[in-house]
């Protein structure tokens, strides 16, 4: 390998696949760089639920062979790459992040992963992740996920094994599922790239549901390009998916050059300005949008008035639906769930018609505001989460009054929700880093079924700067 | 809407056939008044008229 082995671990996607394709690095010995590293690294970080050195080994054996005869090779062939544990993979137990299916084994892969191994991935596990993709989970099953940059800290969730994974370099890339920022707040708290793609760009077939109007599949990567790769191989129609999408998949890598000159970006003043926002992650955001102002964009501070309000109607919303997806559960296995997974759908079980009603028609006036911000304006920019990620220990404990609720789900939910809400494709771009060394992001948020614009103006950012080069004192 | 009372939440429980603890009561309590409460502004929106669906965003579904 002409890459040091430690840095082998770090090197992303595309430029893996490059040595691949080349002949200058080996499958089988880049598999095993982070196998040794899972082994080393994972009992601390708790990133999988499920590791697969016999299975990845072999695939990437076959890949090698594939490289050597000269085979046609797909844009991952060879690289190593991990899936949230909320993915059905054939053969491989696949929990949900829940002693309820701890012994689950699907007997076939969900579209995402079977187009990942098409691409030529090398699958290597399965990720942990917040009890069946709810946020909450006080006490997770199969260990606490740690944040890499501080293992005191939250790593974000639900996808908190992907965004763990990747910063760590326990895999080259990985895959979540965002429903209201399971995917975007992993990546801002671990200092990743997180794609959240437009609701029905990508399948949701073998994907354990939690809201049906807005799980979407997006990978976490090291860098912007990284990302566009992983969405150009899981996107697209699918018929065993009926809802999923049959606009045409552009070639995303290809759009990634052409900088932002031109590009007018709408600041979203309540929630880059607000009191709920922190000074310092602030101050990066803004700083942020300054550099893509001297990249030639047109930036300028816009209000949409029902965003803060995004957290309380998306919990409305999309708990109602997973309290739906576990009514049988909830009443003849309500001891097997996490004390906070059970709680949040009880609640989400017992929210009245009238209320759940109001919020979906509210749902339908924020989706409104936010594509008429789209008439003047290409994207729209502001912090993927309120603050940088807290201590493990602020979310624990039973909550003892309702003003409690209020500031540990709805507030940082209004953050990642409204994109959600309205179908939007967004993503999360490292942005700095706070005085005390963990990271922070900018959240950029695109048109429907526009993540070339999205991944172009993501990209000309990251070039500007080297957040995304730094490495967490947990992984070394 | 009014505050529910723990006795409330645990009846309607009880009459969906969800079994919970009296700790679980008293939390779930405390999550659906925030809830609520949080949605209380949504009471000032022109929501009349709005329809409430989802919004899909494919502009060519077929």
């Amino acid at each position: 390998m002409s890459a040091d082995r430690a840095d082998v671990a770090f090197l992303g996607v595309r430029r893996l696949a490059a040595l691949v394709r080349e002949r200058k690095a080996s499958p089988v010995e880049i598999t095993r760089v982070f196998l040794e590293r899972i082994e080393r690294l994972d009992a601390r970080l708790r990133a999988y639920i499920t590791v697969l050195p016999d299975a990845a080994l072999a695939a990437a054996s076959r890949a090698e062979t594939a490289v050597m005869r000269g085979e046609t090779l797909g844009p991952l062939h060879g690289v190593p790459y991990a899936v949230k544990d909320q993915f059905d993979t054939a053969g491989v137990r696949t929990t949900s992040g829940s002693r309820i299916l701890e012994n689950h084994v699907p007997a076939e892969d969900a579209t995402t992963i079977s187009r990942l191994n098409a691409a030529g991935g090398v699958l290597l596990g399965k990720l942990n992740l917040t009890e069946f993709a709810l946020g909450g989970t006080q006490q997770f099953p199969f260990g606490q996920p740690r944040n890499p940059w501080n293992l005191d800290h939250d790593p974000g969730g639900s996808s908190s094994g992907s965004g763990i994974a990747v910063a760590a370099g326990l895999c080259a890339a990985s895959l979540g599922e965002d429903t209201g920022g399971s995917v975007r707040s992993p990546a801002s708290f671990c200092g990743v790239v997180g794609l959240r793609p437009t609701w029905s760009r990508v399948s949701r077939h073998g994907s354990f549901p939690l809201s049906w109007s807005m799980d979407t599949p997006g990978p976490l990567t090291r860098t912007v390009e990284d990302a566009a790769c992983l969405l150009q191989a899981i996107a697209g129609y699918d018929a065993r998916d009926p809802l999923s999408s049959r606009v045409p998949v552009p070639d995303y890598t290809r759009a990634l050059a052409g900088g932002v000159r031109g590009l007018r970006i709408g600041i979203i003043r309540e929630l880059t300005f607000g009191a709920e926002t922190d000074g310092e992650v602030r101050e990066a955001v803004v700083e942020a949008a300054r550099r893509l102002e001297q990249l030639g964009a047109v930036t300028e501070e816009i209000s949409l008035r029902l965003v803060p309000l995004a957290g309380a109607i998306f919990m409305a919303l999309a708990d109602s639906d997973g309290a739906g997806v576990h009514y049988g559960w909830l009443r003849t296995r309500a001891a097997d769930y996490d004390q906070g997974t059970r709680r949040r759908l009880l609640t989400a079980s017992l929210i009245p018609a009238a209320i759940q009603q109001r919020a979906a028609r509210a749902r339908a006036l924020l989706r409104a505001e936010m594509l008429d911000a789209f008439v003047r304006h290409d994207l729209l920019l502001c912090p993927t989460a309120h603050q940088a990620a807290p201590p493990i220990a602020a979310a624990r404990g039973v909550i003892t009054s309702r003003h409690e609720v209020a500031g540990r789900f709805f507030t940082r939910r209004s953050y990642v929700t409204p994109a959600a809400l309205a179908g939007l494709p967004a993503i999360a771009v490292p942005c700095g880093f706070t005085r005390s060394g963990m990271p922070l992001s900018l959240q950029l948020i695109a048109r429907h079924f526009d993540e070339a614009t999205l991944l172009r103006a993501a990209h000309a950012y990251e070039q500007q700067c080297d957040w995304w080069t730094r490495r967490p004192p947990e992984a070394s | 809407m009014r505050e529910l009372t723990a006795e409330q939440v645990g009846a309607l429980a009880a009459a969906l056939d969800l079994p919970v603890t009296p700790e679980d009561v008293t939390e779930v309590t405390h999550r659906l008044n925030a809830l609520i409460e949080a949605l209380a502004p949504l009471a000032g929106l022109p929501l009349e008229r709005v329809e409430p669906v989802p919004g899909f965003g494919d502009p060519s579904p077929s």
